[in-house]
């Protein structure tokens, strides 16, 4: 059975330099008990999806403006906030990236926990405080009677993201919001708490959506996975089958840019030139069009909608048959996708249009306010973004320039591992 | 032996103290000038508390003296000599401590209510009230202390309550600034937004979360607030505000009573002198070594 639907989901950030077009409509669903996890990088908007989900958006800057976030049956961007904090925590919990900042310092573990379950649940002090030990032990922290005295510096960073994990699933949510629960951990401890985690969620049935830029982490966890880029979802597949084709350009850029343990001896990393979109503009295009190798002219323009990979699929939404969608209008080739450049006589990614280059120019010089770099000339470490092409010698008509390597883009692989 | 293995471990935790208000105390007690400063309060609250006792005399009561035979210090039975009104010196410093003790913890106390409760409704309501209330405790810091307190004196007449209230009305809008930044900074921090993710409410995050948190800069600040508070009453006292009873024994007005006799008697405006500035400074280096040791920070 459905748990979330979220449909076309759009949050915007109200800042004094403008709006963040932080989300730009989101559409998933997701099963009962489903583990679902959701990748990009930094400043996607999968976190933000997740805090809107929750209602938790930073006020006064955050506004959900659009769509519809269905959890059990109820619209929730539509619900009361007293009706909302009764979900919280008793439907939908969540868990926070630094456990060293997300225990309130001047309060015992006890009290925290405590506070959480009389909150939602009408018991004794000492039936919550009997409960607290349960949760505990059931993370596996040692004497839990005697640590649930202690004071939350008293525990190492492990040890925090246990007791916020028994915290979250102290009432038996449906669904568990763990956003990038490992980051903050030292690598020792990361694989045992990925594994706490999954061993509850998979004991209670409880449905987890699981925010990383790892993609090691969503790997061995996750059934589907949703890749965010700018606000949009531009990927959603089964978990082995994103692994084994990855097919927006974004993806394969992803799953190239990290060192794999299967690779083929003296393989380059190729890293993605760029960086992510100013997010003040309205998008117009595909977001991604900016940093993609396999650009055409028509991505420029228009915003590809998330579509079957095969183009005769029935789309099927959620779970481990979850039909492999791809929001791209030139996805890569199964040969490019291995050597995640394009390949052939696709070496020449489209210009942006002429009245674009004035548009792309206003974004960065906005966005380098203060970073020192200059929007013209400047050195070129990247993409469009960094100055290369734009200051250089990018010609101005629609013609295609032959000298590709002066694009700056990743079609060296030589040159891109040398600065990967 | 389930005992045995239980203390074992148990020993080490609690030598790595318990709380943070253990560890503050630990970092304070190693801060030299606020020993300092702790060490001229406990002077100070001596005198204060123990005032009857410390001295055979009457603050209050004397002989009048003849203006250029003022016996001095070192007279036999005055250690600090005897004012015109034939008195010991001696005995009103330390009556008058009492008195700056008593004004000085009750305008703290007045104040941080005051403002106290003016901060945590605009640092929790924020908007439009936020604005409103932000803006009148913006005119109140505008108006110089010591003018403000001395508005509040004259029209309320003079007498302790008075100068209590009009010292708290200078601290106020200090206290009332200081809560609201500090829950505005700690509303936005992690524990906050886990708190409410696990449907905690709003009064229940000011109370549990956001208010103790806060504690530490307002502790500071009204250790500071203590200082400023002893200068301003020997400030009121000097400028003919102090007690309604003009023989009360109170440092500002002591130094008033003798400036006319600078000449014959200088050290009766020395050691009132040194009794604020001692007291003062001792409620400055604390408050100092207060936040150094709070902070985390500043942790060493």
């Amino acid at each position: 059975m459905t748990l979330l639907q979220v449909d076309d989901l759009v949050v915007r950030f109200r800042t004094r330099d403008g709006t963040i077009h932080a989300v730009n409509g989101v559409t998933f669903d997701l099963e009962e008990g489903e583990r679902l996890g959701l990748v990009g990088e930094s400043g996607c908007g999968k976190s933000v999806t997740n805090l809107a989900i929750m209602r938790l958006l930073p006020r006064p800057a955050g506004h959900l403006e659009g769509g519809k976030v269905v959890f059990d049956g109820v619209d929730l961007a539509r619900l009361s906030e007293s009706d909302m904090r009764d979900i919280r925590g008793r439907d939908v919990a969540m868990i926070f990236q630094d456990p060293m900042t997300s225990l309130n310092p001047v309060l015992t573990i006890e009290e925290q926990m405590v506070e959480t379950i009389r909150a939602h649940r009408k018991v004794t002090k000492d039936a919550a405080r009997a409960r607290a030990v349960e949760l505990l032990t059931m993370v596996g922290i040692p004497r839990p009677a005697s640590r649930l005295k202690d004071f939350p510096h008293q525990f190492s960073g492990g040890m925090r993201q246990r007791v916020m994990i028994a915290i979250a699933l102290a009432l038996e949510p449906k669904l568990l919001i763990a956003d990038e629960p490992t980051t903050a951990l030292d690598v020792t401890i990361q694989a045992q708490v990925l594994d706490l985690l999954m061993n509850l969620t998979t004991e209670q049935g409880t449905a987890l959506i699981l925010i990383t830029h790892d993609l090691g982490v969503v790997a061995g966890m996750t059934q589907r996975i949703n890749v965010m880029y700018a606000g949009f979802i531009v990927e959603t597949a089964s978990t082995p089958e994103l692994f084994e084709a990855p097919s927006h350009p974004y993806t394969v850029g992803l799953l190239h840019s990290i060192p794999r343990i299967d690779a083929i001896e003296g393989e380059e990393l190729v890293p993605i030139e760029g960086r992510p979109p100013d997010m003040r503009r309205a998008p117009s295009g595909c977001p991604f069009a900016p940093r993609c190798a396999w650009r055409l002219d028509v991505c420029w323009t228009d915003n590809p909608e998330l579509r079957p990979v095969d183009p005769s699929a029935r789309v099927v939404a959620t779970g481990a048959t979850a039909t492999h969608r791809i929001a791209c209008h030139n996805p890569p080739t199964a040969a490019e996708r291995d050597a995640g450049r394009p390949l052939g006589d696709r070496y020449h990614p489209a210009p942006p249009p002429p009245g674009m280059l004035d548009e792309l120019m206003s974004a960065r010089v906005g966005a380098s306010n203060g970073t020192g770099e200059s929007p013209d000339g400047g050195p070129s470490d990247g993409g469009p973004y960094d100055g290369g092409p734009v200051g250089s010698d990018w010609p101005e008509s629609a013609s295609v320039s032959p000298a590709p390597s002066a694009s700056g883009l990743p079609i060296d692989p030589t040159d891109g591992g040398a600065r990967g | 032996m389930a005992t045995a293995a239980a203390t074992a471990p148990r020993t080490i935790t609690e030598r790595a103290s318990r709380g943070i208000w253990r560890d503050a105390l630990r970092r304070l007690l190693r801060n030299g000038p606020a020993l300092v400063g702790l060490a001229f309060i406990g002077l100070f609250l001596f005198m204060a508390l123990l005032a009857p006792f410390l001295t055979p005399y009457d603050p209050l009561a004397g002989v009048p003296q003849r203006v250029n035979a003022v016996p001095g210090p070192g007279t036999p039975g005055h250690l600090l000599g005897l004012d015109l009104l034939g008195r010991d010196e001696l005995t009103r410093i330390v009556y008058g401590a009492r008195i700056s003790l008593i004004v000085s913890v009750g305008s703290m106390l007045m104040g941080l209510a005051l403002g106290g409760t003016i901060g945590a409704i605009a640092g929790a309501a924020g908007g439009l009230t936020d604005n409103i209330m932000m803006r009148a405790v913006d005119v109140l810091l505008a108006i110089p202390g010591i003018l403000l307190a001395i508005g509040v004196v004259t029209w309320l007449g003079r007498g302790l309550p008075q100068i209590m209230l009009a010292v708290a009305a200078t601290n106020a809008p200090i206290f009332a600034r200081i809560l609201r930044g500090s829950l505005l900074a700690n509303r936005e921090q992690d524990y906050v937004v886990a708190a409410r993710s696990i449907g905690a409410s709003r009064i229940r995050i000011l109370f549990r979360h956001l208010l103790p948190n806060s504690l530490t800069a307002v502790m500071v600040a009204g250790t500071l607030a203590l200082a400023t508070a002893i200068i301003d009453v020997a400030g009121l006292g000097f400028l003919g505000l102090g007690p309604a009873d003009p023989r009360t024994a109170e440092w500002g007005t002591m130094l008033t009573d003798s400036t006319s006799y600078l000449r014959n008697a200088p050290y009766l405006i020395f050691f009132p002198g040194v009794a604020i500035v001692i007291s003062a400074i001792g409620f400055n280096l604390l408050g100092d070594g207060l936040r150094e040791s709070l902070d985390p920070r500043l942790k060493r």
